[in-house]
């Protein structure tokens, strides 16, 4: 670009010497193996999108890439100088920063000492403002950031947050920028400004790895795509000329491997939950649709889709700008959680270590905690009940504890999401709301939660199911809702819901 | 981080972290117990009145003046919150019911029943703010520790204001038999609070919010309520030992139970309490309250200057934690 000539004093790079390079890398975490054999290069100027379906290996490949973790075999090679033991500082050295999705900014700090964090400059023993401002000014003027240095953090949307981050990454003049998810919470309008930066940044010669779901922003920006799926590359290509229905396929793979719990629909009962309608500015649109009784109801999305806005909704957590939700004839929407409880409605957290469980507590105290009266007699618990309730609960859902009394926060992450699946089963919810019920779990134990939710439908529990690992909706879900943008933009029934249809619909821009 | 053993880790690691923290918290209440065990007993060498049983009777009559408050403000911290306004809500009291009972001449029943329908009241105030606006109950209860006592000086012209004589009263601020009132009652409550505190929904519901407030939220616990109860009950509880203080001195005081808050933090602290929340029990508390107030009793009575006892209880409080801590650290290292 024209603009930042004068301010490009990065030295100039042999565009034919990679700028990173891993070789034949493997990594496993305990028993997942999360890379094999993997072989990547990248030039300077070079745009490479890293695709792939959850769980595919493209945080590991950042990982390896930015020191946070070193290969189990094979090299990490950044500039010509091999990463070895070096970790984070190292790779920083040499060049490599990483823009996480999560922002890292302080808010309540200026955005001049945000960019200089912990490296403010100094003259005569204070902070020299004046100089901090001005170099905070041209770092935001190479990416064409109109933004007062001096005003918080917390004053700028988050889109301009975002461009704060890349800033600041940038400021520190790297060889190698990765950006993971860079505009998953964005609205469409702001995500052209973090491309139209990410086209700047590539014109000065910085190569860039870039991570997203949303395909048609990595065809505006993105020249080559590296395509992972099950931890290994599937292949290198230029952007153009590859189809986005061929990027899918390469995602998905062979037809899906695993045999499906669910073969035909299962007959279905009365609507319990009727959705009319629902939108959220900007979050989500006019979302429409019945959960009935005795089936597992799919709702697929991928990061920033509106899919955890919309579970909010239904659980009455967040008052829709408009439409409703009825249970049982009765309006959920906005009247709180308590309220949708009292209908039969239970919602587990996405996160089920900061919202889920009571790590102190034993596995008993936290199945019952969604309702003490079942297992007390005038506010005085029984043990004899409490025991009773916890047991039947382990037993049915095979949760692996040593006793009931075990703290919950030392049991595996399944076991932990059985119980706080089970504990709305003891409070008797006839509407189920999972989050992302199987993150962070081991195969074995999804494998039950999946198991667990058929038996529940059987009994006639309506269970939605919200996931962004579409290669899991086909195995458990009736029917399978795609949401996108906020909108509702597939409807798949089984046998036919099909995991590169799902997602398609999920990532294609409308 | 100990490695030796770590390997089989992912089936063996619940048995050993399960083990290790149950030890964790009998570790601290073992530990508290021999400490409280070795300083009576090195007391008693050092001094030949300590050991008498006069004495022990005494200790319990002081250690109430700290428990009939703690058992509450247990509960408080488990919640992860904090109430510093005891110490003046307590003098508060003891004005209100001379108030009520002296200058106006109130059936002393009705007079104590609204003192204690109003310690309650005030509480549930501090509590509602915490809940509703979400102020922290550090910054509320500061605000009433610095209102209570000024209010109750501002009433009396800090003069003690006497209460109508009173058999009941002086029972309570005195004996029954050879042991004090307010230790009987200190043992009744602690029962009381101990059952509430491991036995009924509403307790386990304090250790839940304590633990996780998220997460208590989201299985539709009523956070809200529980904190409102929590500093409705420690405001109760501070207006119960302003009339024990108003039986012991006969007056309402505005300057009784000077520091009273901090002992009771000290206590509950000591006691293995987390002040971040989520974990603590009674027993700790009453060996807390009974470790403080023993080394408060020594202290006076090996004569020593009344600023180095203040300097010595200071340091013993922190090393006490700090044992605690080292324990626990300890504890879940070698748990990994």
């Amino acid at each position: 670009m024209t603009t930042s000539t004068a301010s490009t004093p990065s030295p100039p790079r042999d565009p034919t010497t990679p700028i990173a390079v891993i070789t034949s890398a493997s990594k496993r975490y305990g028993g997942v193996q999360a890379l094999r054999d993997v072989s990547l290069s990248i030039a300077p100027g070079e745009v490479r999108a890293l695709l792939g379906k959850n769980g595919a290996g493209k945080s590991t490949v950042i990982r390896l890439l930015s020191g946070v973790e070193e290969p189990d075999s094979g090299t990490v090679v950044l500039g010509g100088t091999p990463l070895a033991r070096g970790g984070v500082k190292a790779a920083q050295q040499l060049g490599v920063r990483t823009v996480y999705q999560e922002l890292s900014l302080i808010p309540d700090m200026t955005v001049a000492e945000n960019l200089f964090m912990g490296a403010w400059p100094r003259r005569g023993g204070q902070i020299d403002r004046r100089l901090m401002t001005r170099a905070t000014s041209d770092a935001l003027a190479r990416l064409e950031l109109d933004l007062d240095p001096r005003q918080p953090v917390s004053a700028l949307s988050i889109a301009d947050q975002q461009l704060v981050e890349i800033a600041r990454a940038l400021s520190q003049e790297p060889a190698l920028l990765i950006l993971d998810e860079p505009t998953s919470s964005l609205a469409a309008a702001e995500v052209d400004r973090v491309l139209t930066a990410v086209q700047r940044i590539r014109s000065a010669g910085v190569a860039v790895i870039y991570v997203s779901h949303r395909v048609s922003e990595i065809r505006q920006v993105a020249d080559t795509a590296t395509i992972m799926r099950d931890g290994q590359v599937v292949d290198t290509l230029p952007m153009a000329g590859v189809s986005t229905t061929d990027i899918v396929s390469m995602m998905v793979g062979d037809a899906d491997l695993e045999t499906p719990l669910v073969t035909t629909a299962a007959e279905r009962g009365p609507v319990v939950m009727r959705v009319e309608g629902v939108t959220v500015a900007p979050k989500l649109a006019e979302i429409t649709f019945d959960v009935h009784a005795g089936e597992v109801l799919g709702l697929a999305g991928v990061l920033g889709s509106g899919r955890t806005e919309l579970l909010a909704v239904l659980a009455g957590l967040v008052r829709p700008d408009a439409g409703t939700v009825v249970v049982d004839g009765q309006r959920v929407d906005g009247r709180g959680l308590r309220h949708a409880m009292s209908l039969g409605v239970g919602v587990t957290p996405e996160n089920r270590k900061d919202d889920g469980i009571v790590p102190d507590l034993g596995v008993d105290e936290n199945l019952v905690l969604t309702d003490w009266k079942k297992v007390t007699h005038r506010g005085v618990i029984s043990t004899r009940r409490l025991a009773a309730a916890a047991s039947r609960a382990i037993t049915s859902m095979a949760v692996r504890t040593n006793s009931a009394h075990t703290p919950i926060g030392t049991l595996s992450g399944g076991n932990q999401q059985k119980v706080v699946i089970g504990r709305w089963l003891h409070a008797g919810s006839r509407v189920l709301l999972l989050d992302e019920p199987t993150r962070g779990v081991d195969v074995q134990a999804k494998a039950q939660i999946y198991e667990l939710l058929r038996t529940l439908a059987g009994q006639g529990v309506a269970v939605v199911f919200v996931s962004s690992e579409m290669d899991e909706l086909p195995l458990v879900c009736d029917r399978a809702l795609v949401l996108n943008g906020g909108r509702i933009r597939d409807e798949q029934v089984t046998p036919h819901i099909r995991t590169d249809q799902l997602l398609l619909a999920a990532i294609v821009e409308h | 981080m100990s490695t030796t053993n770590a390997e089989p880790g992912t089936a063996a690691a619940p048995t050993t972290a399960r083990r290790l923290s149950l030890t964790s918290q009998q570790l601290n209440e073992g530990g508290l117990a021999v400490a409280l065990i070795a300083l009576i007993i090195i007391l008693s060498f050092s001094s030949d009145y300590f050991a008498t049983v006069d004495n022990m009777w005494a200790i319990l009559g002081d250690a109430a003046l700290v428990g009939i408050v703690a058992w509450a403000s247990t509960l408080v911290i488990v919640a992860g919150e904090i109430d510093i306004s005891v110490g003046p809500a307590v003098a508060f009291w003891s004005v209100i019911l001379a108030e009520l009972n002296g200058k106006m001449d109130l059936p002393l029943p009705v007079a104590v029943l609204l003192t204690l329908v109003g310690g309650a009241l005030v509480g549930a105030f501090a509590g509602w703010l915490r809940a509703r606006f979400g102020v922290p109950s550090f910054i509320v209860t500061l605000g009433l520790w610095s209102a209570l006592r000024g209010l109750a000086q501002f009433l009396t012209n800090a003069l003690p204001i006497p209460v109508g004589p009173s058999p009941f009263l002086d029972r309570l601020g005195g004996k029954i038999g050879q042991v004090p009132t307010p230790a009987i009652l200190m043992i009744v409550l602690f029962v009381i609070f101990a059952f509430v505190a491991q036995r009924t929904a509403y307790g386990r519901s304090v250790y839940a919010v304590g633990g996780n407030a998220r997460a208590a939220l989201l299985t539709g616990i009523n956070v809200s309520r529980i904190r409102v109860i929590l500093f409705a009950t420690s405001g109760a509880m501070a207006a119960l030992l302003g009339v024990v203080f108003a039986g012991r001195l006969a007056s309402g005081n505005s300057g009784a139970a000077q520091g009273l808050e901090f002992s009771v933090i000290a206590a509950v602290v000591v006691g293995g309490t987390s002040l971040s929340g989520g974990r603590g029990s009674m027993l700790g508390t009453l060996l807390g309250v009974l470790f403080i107030t023993v080394i408060g009793n020594g202290l006076v009575i090996l004569g020593v200057n009344s600023y180095v006892q203040d300097v010595v209880r200071g340091g013993l409080i922190v090393g006490a934690v700090l044992i605690n801590m080292i324990l626990a650290t300890r504890g879940r290292a070698s748990s990994r």
